[in-house]
């Protein structure tokens, strides 16, 4: 009798209009379905770096011969501590504090304003040393890369600062910590794109 | 006395709310009680540790980057560290240890559709042999 009703679909009551029959709230899972499909997004932009990495005009450089590994291993760091302080953010507004939901929201926003200032000066040096966007089909592959995901770390800022202006307004009650929840979601798969990133793209040797 | 003992019992299971066991067991229903937040999350210090333990397996990487070895070794390694570093970040930070099963799935299938795709156009195209 109880495995019967335990397998019975839960209807949801008046109220729960954001929870699906699975329990789960509709934003919540409509967001991990976004996170999903961004796997095959990023899967293709980094497989055809992997493709095009070695190729480019005779006495041309490569994006490989300009990389400072020490500097983007800070830059990576930098990244990762965000998503600590973007836990740290939803972990106070589940207690209910609001100053330091918006004290962590804004470390986190900082921290990603750190990153993408980073990428910004990494492409800048990478042109003065004449590997630019159309220099070679290497050069391209990787700009493509790294800039489709520095957009996506100018979203989440924007993103994260929208949420301290809501909840300065006194918009963002507990309650609605889900919306926290959501925007933290986002950031961390930014974060773990940039783990592979890092891996795929700046470590492992790449021999021409 | 008994029959009593157990009327009042039954008086007071009545007063109680619906919570039964067999509806506490039935899917999602903890979530639509306490809200997406009703699994227990890691405590701050716990946050802290995973982001100790993070910033550790990243200086490893770098070391791994410097050190000279094959270069088949060193990728196998790198690649290892890549994804305990994921996981821990998908586990810990982005709750799927802790959340819903169908969530983990949703995530897993999308990883897995996209390594499957690619990596089956890497091998065609050779470059990852």
């Amino acid at each position: 009798m109880q495995t019967a009703i335990s397998a019975a679909p839960h209807t949801p009551a008046p109220g729960d209009h954001d929870y699906t029959v699975t329990g789960i709230d509709s934003r919540k899972l409509g967001m991990w379905a976004f996170l999903a499909s961004e796997c095959l997004f990023f899967g293709a932009l980094i497989s055809s770096h992997l493709l095009y990495r070695a190729r480019a005009p005779q006495g041309v450089k490569l994006p490989h011969d300009v990389y400072d590994i020490p500097y983007t291993s800070v830059s990576s760091f930098v990244l990762l501590m965000s998503s600590l302080t973007m836990v740290l953010a939803l972990a106070a507004i589940q207690r209910g504090d609001h100053r330091r939901l918006r004290l962590w929201l804004l470390a986190t926003a900082f921290l990603g304003t750190v990153f993408i200032g980073g990428q910004v000066y990494e492409f800048t040096t990478f042109t003065h040393h004449g590997v630019n966007l159309s220099s070679s089909v290497a050069a391209s592959s990787f700009f493509l890369l790294t800039g489709f995901h520095g957009v996506h770390v100018t979203v989440g800022i924007l993103w994260l600062l929208s949420l301290v202006g809501i909840s300065l307004r006194g918009q963002l009650p507990a309650e609605k910590h889900l919306q926290v929840e959501i925007a933290g979601l986002y950031w961390h798969f930014v974060d773990v794109v940039w783990i592979l990133i890092f891996t795929v793209v700046y470590l492992v040797p790449n021999h021409h | 006395m008994a029959d009593e003992e157990q009327e009042a019992t039954g008086a007071v299971a009545t007063e109680e709310p619906p919570s039964t066991p067999e509806l506490e067991a039935a899917p999602g229903h903890d979530q639509l009680l306490h809200g997406a937040a009703g699994h227990a999350h890691p405590s701050p210090a716990k946050y802290v540790g995973i982001a100790i333990l993070l910033a550790i397996i990243t200086s490893l990487e770098v070391a791994v980057y410097y050190i000279n070895m094959p270069d088949g070794l060193m990728v196998a390694f790198l690649l290892v560290l890549a994804v305990l570093k994921f996981s821990l970040v998908a586990a810990f930070f982005m709750h799927l240890k802790f959340d819903s099963p169908m969530l983990r799935r949703v995530f897993v299938a999308g990883i897995l559709l996209a390594a499957v795709v690619y990596t089956v156009a890497l091998l065609t195209l050779r470059v990852l042999v």
